[in-house]
C-alpha cells in the first residue's frame, strides 16, 4: 500500500488467515476488498488476460496494463460488482507503481493507497506519516503500522498482516502474526 | 499444370487453373492470387522508409495523373495512432481500409490496456489480418504493402507487411515500382548513425532521383511535360524530434530537402553530361 | 409449486445448510468428512445420506446446501473433468476442479446453493479448497462448511497441527464432524470419511455410527388373555341362506 521509487510495497489485512493478496502476474499483485466471489472472479480474468498478453508479446506485462484491465471490468460491470481493488507491482518501464480502482470503476495512480473497511480509520495516520521517497525499510514499517492501527479500530478487520514487497527481482512475502503486531495505545 | 491442350478433343476442359482462388495451391506450391497481389504493389508508385538512430522517416511519391486533381489528395502516408506512422504502396483503397482496421485496433488496445499499442503488436495484428485474406476462396488478398514505424521509449522501430501477411522488421525498406533502385540507394546509407533530419534529405533525394530518371525515360519519349511538376512528395517522420508523435515533416525542412535533392540531381546530371 | 403442494405432492428435497462437512490436509493426503443427515424444514428427510461426492478418481467433494444443487453441480463438474482426463490422458488437478466449480457457481451469482469442501491429491500434492455458493474460494490446510462449520472449526482450531498422521487426522475429522452432529440441530446421524492419498482412496461409509438407535427398554404389548372373554357367539357363513339374484341385462339398443 505504499510505494517508493523502485519498489512497490503493499499489504492487506487478512481475515484470520485467508490470503487477499492475489497474484495476477509475476510482478503484479492486487489486494481485494468487497465481495470475495466478485474480486476473485475479476482477478482470475485479469490474470488470464495478462498471461495471454505475455505469451503473445514475450514480455512481462505493465502494471498500468493490469490496472486498466481491472478498471475496464470494474467499470463495465459496476452495477453487478462490489469490488474495490488495489493493484500494484513493478515493471521495467515505470518501476514500482500503485493504482487504486474503487467501487465505481475509477482508476487512479497514487504514491500510496489504502482500501477496505479498515482504511477509513487510518487516513489521518497515513497522510501525516507518509513522505515521498521513503526507503524500503521505512515503507515496510509504514505499512505495518498503518495496518495494525486499522485492525485495532475496525471491528471487521483483524488477524494477521500479510505484506508483499515487489521489486525487479520478484515478490517477497511476509506474514506478521497476531501476537507480533506493532503495539500502540490500547486504553 | 497443362499449358497447352493435349491431343484429345476434350483436353481443353481438363486444363486446370490455379490462379482464380486464393485458397488453392498450384502443384508447385504457390498461391497465385497472393503473387498477383504482390504484383499490384510492385506496379505502384514508390514508398520508402528508413530507420535512423532517433526515429523513422517515411517518403512517398504521389504521381499527379491529372492536372485536375486537388493538391494533396489521396495521401499515402497516414497516422494509425498518434505515435504510429504508415506508408503504403499498392491499391490505395485497400490501404485505406487497412488504415481503418489498424486505427480500430489501436483504439481498442488503448481502451483495454490504457497505453498506446506497441508497434510490434500492431505489426503482428496487421499481418494476421492480412494473412487471413490469403486463406479463403471468397476473398482476395490485400493489394498493398504497408510500412509502419514508431519511436517508443527511445527505440525507433519499423515493420513492413506485404499482401501474403508476412511482417518483418527493417532498417530501411522501399516498396513499389522503383524499389530496387531505392533499396540500392538505401543500402549505401549508414542509417543507424544518421539522424532523421539527415535521412529526410536522403529520402527526398532518392525519390526525386529515381522518379526523375523514370520520367526522363518515359516522358521524353511520350511528351515533353515539365518533369518536376509531375509528382508530389509526401514526407513524414516520427522520433525524438516530434516527441514520439508521427507528423508530417515541417515545410521548411521539406523545402530544404527538395532543394538538396534537386541540387544533387543537377550535379549528377552535369557529371553525366560530362561523361557523354 | 403451491398448487402441487396442495394436491399433496412433496416438494423436492431441499435440505438447506443443515450439514457439517470438513476436510484437512494430513501427512500423505487429504481427509474429507461429512455427517449424513438430510433435512426438509424441520423434518429429517434422510438419516443416512451421502454428502461426499465423487469428482474424479483422485478428487472428492463434500457438499452442503441444497441437496439437488450440490449433487448436480458435482456431477456436472465430474463429467467434464472425466472428459478432460480422457482428452489429456492425465490425472486431473484439484485446481482445475476448483476453477470449474467456482466459475459455475459465480455464473449463477449464488442462486445455486452449494457450499463445498473440495479435496484431492494430484501431481502437485494434496490440495484442499472451500468453495462458497457465490463462487469465492479459499485454499487452506483445514476447512469446514455448512451450519455445523463453527462447531467443527472449533475442533480444528484446537486440535490441528501441521503434518498430522493418518490416525490422528481421521480422529480429528471425526471429532469435528461429531461436533456438528451433536451441537448443530441441522446435522446428525453418522460420520462419513474419505481419505485420499497419492495412490489410494478410502471411502469409509459409515466411519462411525454416532447415533445408534437405542434398544427399546420395555414392551407395551398386552399379554394374551389380558382381556377376559365374557360371551362367545359363532355364526357360520356357509350355513346362511343366500339368494342369488341375477341382474337384468342393460338396455343398449
Amino acid at each position: 500500500m505504499a510505494y517508493d521509487f523502485g519498489l512497490g510495497i503493499r499489504a492487506y489485512i487478512a481475515n484470520r488467515v485467508t490470503d487477499k493478496l492475489t497474484r495476477v502476474s509475476d510482478h503484479i499483485y492486487c489486494c481485494r476488498s468487497g465481495s470475495a466471489a466478485d474480486t476473485q472472479a475479476v482477478s482470475d480474468i485479469v490474470a488470464y488476460h495478462l498471461d495471454f498478453q505475455q505469451s503473445e508479446t514475450q514480455e512481462a506485462p505493465l502494471v498500468k496494463t493490469a490496472a486498466n484491465l481491472f478498471r475496464q471490468m470494474c467499470y463495465r460491470y459496476r452495477d453487478q460488482l462490489s469490488a474495490g481493488i488495489l493493484c500494484a507491482g513493478w515493471d521495467k518501464k515505470e518501476g514500482g507503481q500503485v493504482y487504486s480502482i474503487p467501487l465505481g470503476g475509477m482508476l487512479i495512480r497514487q504514491p500510496f493507497s489504502i482500501g477496505g473497511s479498515g482504511s477509513s480509520y487510518i487516513y489521518g495516520y497515513v497522510d501525516s506519516v507518509f513522505k515521498p521517497g521513503m526507503s524500503r525499510q521505512e515503507c515496510e514499517k509504514f505499512v505495518e503500522n498503518s495496518l495494525a492501527l486499522a485492525m485495532m479500530r475496525d471491528g471487521s478487520s483483524g488477524g494477521v498482516i500479510r505484506t508483499a514487497v515487489i521489486t525487479e527481482k520478484g515478490v517477497e512475502r511476509k506474514v506478521i502474526l497476531g501476537d507480533k503486531l506493532p503495539k500502540f495505545f490500547e486504553g | 499444370m497443362y499449358y497447352k491442350p493435349r491431343d484429345h478433343d476434350f483436353a481443353v476442359s481438363l486444363v486446370q487453373v490455379y490462379d482464380l482462388s486464393a485458397s488453392q495451391f498450384s502443384p508447385d506450391g504457390r498461391v497465385f492470387q497472393v503473387e498477383y497481389a504482390i504484383k499490384a504493389v510492385e506496379n505502384s508508385s514508390t514508398a520508402i522508409a528508413i530507420r535512423g538512430k532517433d526515429g523513422v522517416v517515411f517518403a512517398v511519391e504521389n504521381l499527379i495523373l491529372s492536372k485536375l486533381y486537388e493538391k494533396g489528395t489521396n495521401k499515402r502516408i497516414h497516422n494509425l495512432d498518434s505515435h504510429i506512422g504508415m506508408a503504403m504502396a499498392g491499391l490505395l483503397s485497400d490501404g485505406r481500409s487497412l488504415v481503418d482496421v489498424a486505427r480500430t485496433e489501436a483504439s481498442n488496445y488503448r481502451m483495454d490496456y490504457g497505453s498506446s499499442i506497441p508497434l510490434k503488436t500492431m505489426a503482428d495484428r496487421m499481418s494476421m489480418y492480412m494473412h487471413a485474406y490469403t486463406l479463403y476462396s471468397a476473398v482476395r488478398p490485400y493489394g498493398c504493402s504497408i510500412v509502419i514505424g514508431s519511436y517508443e521509449d527511445g527505440n525507433p522501430q519499423m515493420y513492413m507487411v506485404d499482401p501474403s501477411g508476412v511482417a518483418m522488421g527493417y532498417y530501411g525498406i522501399a516498396i513499389g515500382k522503383a524499389r530496387q533502385a531505392a533499396k540500392t540507394e538505401i543500402e549505401k546509407l549508414k542509417m543507424t548513425e544518421m539522424t532523421c533530419r539527415e535521412l529526410v534529405k536522403e529520402a527526398a533525394k532518392m525519390l526525386v532521383e529515381i522518379l526523375t530518371l523514370a520520367f526522363l525515360f518515359v516522358i521524353h519519349v511520350v511528351h515533353d511535360e515539365v518533369k518536376d511538376k509531375a509528382f508530389e512528395l509526401e514526407l513524414s517522420w516520427v522520433g525524438e524530434m516530434t516527441g514520439g508523435k508521427h507528423e508530417r515533416v515541417p515545410d521548411d525542412l521539406r523545402a530544404e530537402a527538395e532543394k538538396y535533392a534537386k541540387e544533387a540531381l543537377a550535379e549528377s546530371d552535369e557529371s553525366e553530361d560530362e561523361d557523354m | 409449486n403451491l398448487s402441487l403442494g396442495q394436491k399433496g405432492f412433496k416438494a423436492p428435497t431441499a435440505y438447506k445448510t443443515g450439514t457439517t462437512i470438513a476436510g484437512i490436509i494430513f501427512k500423505d493426503g487429504v481427509i474429507l468428512g461429512a455427517d449424513t443427515r438430510a433435512t426438509e424444514d424441520t423434518i429429517v428427510a434422510d438419516k443416512n445420506c451421502a454428502k461426499i461426492h465423487y469428482i474424479a478418481p483422485n478428487i472428492y467433494c463434500c457438499g452442503a446446501g441444497t441437496a439437488a444443487d450440490t449433487e448436480m453441480t458435482t456431477q456436472m463438474v465430474s463429467s467434464n473433468l472425466e472428459l478432460h482426463r480422457l482428452n489429456t490422458d492425465r490425472n486431473v488437478r484439484v485446481a482445475t476442479a476448483n476453477q470449474m466449480l467456482k466459475q459455475h457457481l459465480y455464473r449463477y451469482q449464488g442462486y445455486i446453493s452449494a457450499a463445498l469442501v473440495l479435496g484431492g491429491v494430484d501431481i502437485a500434492g494434496p490440495h484442499l479448497y472451500s468453495i462458497y455458493p457465490h463462487g469465492s474460494t479459499d485454499k487452506l490446510p483445514y476447512v469446514t462448511m455448512g451450519s455445523g462449520s463453527l462447531a467443527a472449526m472449533a475442533i480444528f482450531e484446537d486440535g490441528w497441527k501441521p503434518n498430522i498422521d493418518l490416525e490422528e487426522g481421521k480422529a480429528l475429522v471425526k471429532t469435528a464432524i461429531r461436533g456438528g452432529i451433536f451441537n448443530d440441530l441441522g446435522s446428525g446421524s453418522n460420520v462419513d470419511l474419505c481419505i485420499i492419498t497419492k495412490d489410494k482412496v478410502d471411502y469409509i461409509r459409515p466411519y462411525e455410527e454416532s447415533n445408534e438407535k437405542g434398544k427399546r427398554q420395555g414392551s407395551y404389548k398386552y399379554k394374551r388373555g389380558t382381556t377376559s372373554v365374557l360371551t362367545k357367539d359363532v355364526i357360520r357363513f356357509d350355513e346362511l341362506d343366500i339368494e342369488v339374484v341375477s341382474e337384468e341385462a342393460m338396455e343398449t339398443s
